[in-house]
């Protein structure tokens, strides 16, 4: 084969594979297309712009945490009146929320009705008593991995703590025993293997924002990089 | 065009010939021209640090394509297999002791567990190393989960996003200056028709136009 020859086939082949693969990304189900349709109370979209649907939740890694509930702490503290440390079974005593809700990752899949079950954060809040000066939460895992998110998103009734998906303890894999679960943010917001809740008063990027990802993180501003 | 005096031979070691055999003519007016030498060493130095960096390449480009697709391929983690079963196991009786056991034995586990929680009067969590059981006793049911790492991508992984820090920081920084040098070293490997300005020209300014083109019009 001559060298042109060569050239042509190799081009010729990446255009098809480019072409094949930006026609498997953007076809959409039907399942999509009505996420797409379908509005949110809050008048959004289900679906939030370029995202796709899964069924079940991804792992996607993470350095992996110690499962093991009779090891968990939680520690509230930070810009607080009350600083506290909460181990599993306190976790489970308090108020418990089971919540249906839809979640997105930054690498655009989404998930539907989704079932988790834990303790709302703002009941964690209420019992720290966070002080005025309290503008941001640091949800803080394990090896170091922390998510920044504003105060008013991180006591919203559907951000929980939560120990459970589709009713089942949470598996490894999604950082068992608990995680964040901030379900109107990009899902790397929802720290696995979470080891703490932190108030403070100037912002914090955390492991993903100082990486080149967004500070806030809003699928329906598609606020994927900084 | 480099005539016979001036040619430009392929390697470090004939080129110190070259330069021994390029003896003074008698006519000074005739001396060839003396010409360094230096594309012949470029390539060498090319080539030994292209076969220094084959090792790190493999591992950053395999676990960069891992990243990338492995939530086309799996579950999305790329460095371990996550599995997940149910089994109905009946209604079980008696202490936390005993019910792990029965469990050890139902699922053929022989591995002792390392811990045992109950977290409440009717779920009871069992873990051992890379598996845990969550039991369900009003239900009967065990989800029965863990994961296994992935032979490669886990370790490749592991280095690609710099987990462990400290030393590999500097082997990492190294090899990015490796890359430097074997993009630029392979700009003037070899001379061409028309130097740089020919095809090599066209080919860099398309590599170069592929990402300001894709931040011009997708960028942040």
């Amino acid at each position: 084969m001559s060298r042109r020859a060569f050239v042509r086939s190799a081009m010729a082949g990446t255009t098809i594979l480019a072409l094949g693969g930006a026609s498997y990304v953007l076809a959409s189900t039907d399942e999509e297309k009505k996420a797409r349709a379908t509005k949110r109370p809050d008048g959004r979209p289900r679906l939030p712009p370029d995202q796709y649907l899964l069924k079940r939740i991804r792992p996607m890694g993470g350095t992996v945490g110690d499962p093991s509930p009779g090891n968990f702490r939680l520690k509230v503290y930070g810009e607080v009146e009350q600083p506290f440390t909460i181990d599993f079974a306190e976790l489970l005593r308090m108020p418990q929320v089971e919540q249906t809700c839809d979640v997105h990752c930054v690498t655009k899949w989404t998930v539907l009705d989704s079932r988790w079950t834990g303790v709302r954060v703002a009941d964690l809040a209420a019992r720290a008593r966070p002080k005025r000066s309290a503008r941001h939460v640091i949800f803080e895992a394990h090896a170091g991995y922390t998510a920044n998110v504003p105060i008013a998103e991180a006591l919203a009734p559907n951000v929980l703590v939560a120990h459970k998906y589709e009713g089942a303890p949470l598996a490894r894999a999604h950082g068992a025993p608990v995680r964040a679960l901030v379900p109107d943010l990009y899902f790397w917001k929802s720290a696995k293997w979470l080891t703490g809740i932190r108030f403070v008063a100037v912002d914090q990027p955390g492991y993903w924002e100082v990486r080149g990802y967004h500070n806030h993180g809003d699928p329906w501003k598609e606020e994927r990089y900084g | 065009m480099a005539d016979a005096a001036t040619k430009e031979v392929d390697a470090p070691e004939e080129a110190g010939v070259a330069n021994v055999r390029a003896k003074p003519a008698t006519d000074a007016a005739a001396r060839p021209t003396k010409k360094l030498a230096w594309r012949p060493w470029l390539r060498a130095a090319h080539r030994d640090v292209g076969y220094v960096a084959v090792g790190l390449t493999f591992v950053y480009a395999l676990s960069g394509i891992a990243v990338n697709h492995i939530t086309d391929w799996t579950d999305g983690d790329p460095s371990f297999k996550s599995y997940s079963r149910t089994v109905e196991v009946g209604r079980i009786e008696g202490d936390d002791e005993a019910i792990v056991e029965r469990l050890r034995t139902r699922l053929g586990i022989r591995e002792t567990p390392r811990e045992v929680y109950r977290a409440s009067d009717d779920q009871l969590e069992i873990l051992f190393d890379r598996r845990s059981l969550h039991v369900d006793l009003a239900n009967g049911t065990v989800v029965d989960e863990g994961q296994e790492p992935r032979f490669f991508l886990r370790v490749a992984n592991w280095l690609h996003l710099n987990r462990g820090k400290k030393a590999w920081t500097y082997v990492a920084d190294a090899y990015a200056a490796a890359l430097l040098l074997l993009a630029t070293s392979g700009l003037f490997m070899i001379a061409g028709k028309k130097g740089l300005f020919g095809r090599g020209a066209v080919l860099v300014l398309l590599g170069i136009a592929i990402p300001v083109v894709y931040v011009h019009f997708a960028g942040p």
